[in-house]
């Protein structure tokens, strides 16, 4: 009895969180549009996001490639279709692979941050003070940061998109003898504008989904030190686990105006 | 401004329902292709579809121009599949057009080929239309075709190696030909023989020629009998009135045999005339008694005039005749 009872807790729990992060969704975007716009504060979270995640990501898209092209490589050379190499490598990177692997990087990083610094902030009542002085702790907490990753993450994952795809062709060049020029040209040949453009779609999606999880957690911690701790981590969980669910919509939907 | 508890369980619910929705909704469109663009039918019945799969491309002179949509075994040995043709090229599409089933590429997946029929007022496709189909021969078929040919080579070769080790052995009359060098000479000598021959063939050859051509061809019979169609169609006739005159000639002689043969066998009074030598006995001896009689008879007409009765007469008679000599 006592179980069922924690099962129609738990899922009620559940239902009341999807519930409260969709409302809260509805007031970002309430918010968003009416004034005062708190530019200089998008651009610093900008800065924050973008810049900061830069390194991160290319040191993870450069792994990523190479990686991916070292494994891939032998089960190619065993059907002598090494000249597709460019093609698939290129198509599952800049499709797939780059966009997930990236966005679930900068969970770990901008939404365990955002979900940590806004947490901190509760607990230290620094967002109930901002209630008192008069300014709106949503608009300039919470809409600048979701904006700053809705923004940045595209921008991030084309970056680490390049820098794997310059991993794939500096394996290429080392063990299949392959000229730069004739990879990079190879890849423009396989790659078209239908494969760019749903896969950049998506990461503005995973940018709002990462900004939103992780706001929604800080913004919404418990009191005491080990809400900041559970608001960070469970911040990560949920995108990450929010992100696939994304990707799986976003993938049908392309499948569909895009015919992959 | 606050939600209660039970509104955000209400909205986390129809969020996750909605979400449920959307992915249910996106795969069944996912499923079926070309769902936003209008598509007619078609089926094709096949023998073996060769790895055909359900959403493999239909292309129409080497356009894509739709998808499989079903796969269905609906007799031994008789799979109908159902292809989804955009209304657009469809219109295209005669029922006359005629599908195979081939490959897209080297390693790539397996394509329906929709060919364009000869006829050109055929009558566009439409939904349900079944059209005729072409089995391309199996990878299988091709291979078992070829593992015979090969078998067949082996025993081929084999025999060939047979016959050029005899021939290089010398045996048989290719080997005698080869390695033989007497019989080489005598070839050549018959080869210059021929030579010789041949060149005494032209000669008279040329000669006939010379002669050929003496001869005044053109005022020739035979020129005549050959070039002139009247002559030819004279001598027609005449061949067959020969054939008539002959046929009339064998029914005479037929007749005339009868008519013999009849003569010898006895009936008749020709052959009573002929053949009995007593009638010919009786007709001698009564023309000697007509003779007796006639001289009979003669002295009795003397012995008339003498008569007393009859002298009257005469005498008249006798006048008459000298009246008409002195008339005269």
């Amino acid at each position: 009895m006592s179980r069922s009872t924690s099962f129609l807790d738990r899922s009620k729990s559940f239902f009341a969180e999807i519930g409260d992060m969709t409302l809260f969704a509805g007031r970002f975007f309430r918010e968003l549009f009416s004034t005062p716009f708190e530019f200089k504060e998008l651009i610093r979270q900008c800065y924050n996001m973008g810049i900061r995640s830069l390194f991160l990501v290319m040191v993870t898209g450069f792994i990523l490639g190479l990686v991916f092209t070292l494994q891939s490589r032998p089960t190619l050379a065993d059907l002598g279709a090494e000249a597709w190499m460019p093609s698939m490598i290129s198509i599952s990177i800049v499709r797939e692979i780059g966009p997930v692997i990236i966005a679930l990087i900068c969970a770990g990083r901008i939404g365990s941050g955002i979900g940590a610094e806004l947490g901190s902030m509760r607990v230290t009542e620094q967002i109930d003070a901002m209630e008192v002085s008069g300014t709106n702790p949503f608009k300039y907490l919470v809409v600048t940061r979701i904006l700053a990753v809705t923004l940045m993450l595209p921008l991030l994952v084309i970056v680490g998109d390049a820098v794997a795809l310059i991993g794939s062709a500096i394996i290429e060049n080392l063990k299949g003898d392959v000229s730069y020029t004739l990879y990079f040209n190879k890849i423009f040949d396989a790659l078209s504008f239908s494969d760019l453009l749903p896969a950049t779609v998506k990461t503005v999606f995973f940018g709002f989904a990462i900004g939103l999880v992780g706001t929604y957690k800080g913004y919404n911690c418990a009191k005491g030190t080990v809400g900041v701790g559970e608001a960070s981590n469970s911040a990560v969980v949920y995108t990450s686990m929010l992100l696939f669910i994304i990707d799986f919509i976003a993938v049908f939907v392309s499948d569909i105006f895009f015919e992959i | 401004m606050a939600k209660s508890t039970s509104q955000k369980i209400k909205v986390g619910i129809f969020v996750v329902v909605g979400t449920i929705l959307l992915i249910g909704a996106l795969y069944s469109i996912g499923k079926r292709q070309h769902i936003f663009s209008k598509t007619t039918q078609v089926y094709a019945v096949f023998g073996n579809v060769n790895g055909l799969q359900i959403g493999n491309n239909v292309r129409y002179s080497g356009i894509n121009v739709g998808t499989v949509s079903k796969i269905e075994m609906t007799e031994v040995g008789k799979i109908t599949i159902q292809m989804s043709v955009e209304e657009k090229t469809a219109s295209f599409i005669k029922k006359d057009a005629i599908a195979s089933i081939g490959s897209d590429g080297l390693v790539g997946s397996m394509v329906v080929n929709i060919i364009p029929g000869k006829n050109k007022q055929a009558v566009r496709i439409a939904t349900g239309d079944t059209i005729q189909s072409y089995s391309k021969i199996g990878a299988d078929d091709m291979l078992s075709t070829l593992n015979t040919t090969n078998e067949n080579a082996a025993l081929l070769t084999s025999d060939l190696l047979k016959i050029t080790n005899q021939i290089l052995e010398g045996k048989g009359t290719l080997g005698a030909l080869i390695n033989d060098t007497i019989l080489a000479q005598d070839i050549r000598q018959i080869m210059i023989e021929l030579r010789k021959t041949s060149e005494g063939t032209g000669l008279a050859v040329s000669r006939i020629n010379r002669i050929i051509s003496k001869i005044n061809y053109d005022e020739s019979a035979a020129a005549v009998i050959l070039s002139d169609t009247v002559t030819a169609n004279q001598i027609r006739n005449v061949f067959e009135n020969l054939e008539k005159s002959s046929e009339d000639i064998n029914e005479v002689t037929k007749n005339l045999n009868e008519y013999l043969t009849e003569i010898k066998s006895g009936k008749g009074a020709l052959n009573y005339i002929t053949q009995d030598e007593t009638f010919v006995k009786n007709v001698d001896s009564t023309m000697l008694q007509i003779k007796e009689a006639s001289e009979k008879l003669n002295q009795n007409m003397e012995a008339l005039k003498h008569n007393f009765f009859f002298r009257g007469y005469f005498r008249k008679l006798e006048r008459q005749e000298r009246r008409a000599a002195k008339a005269k």
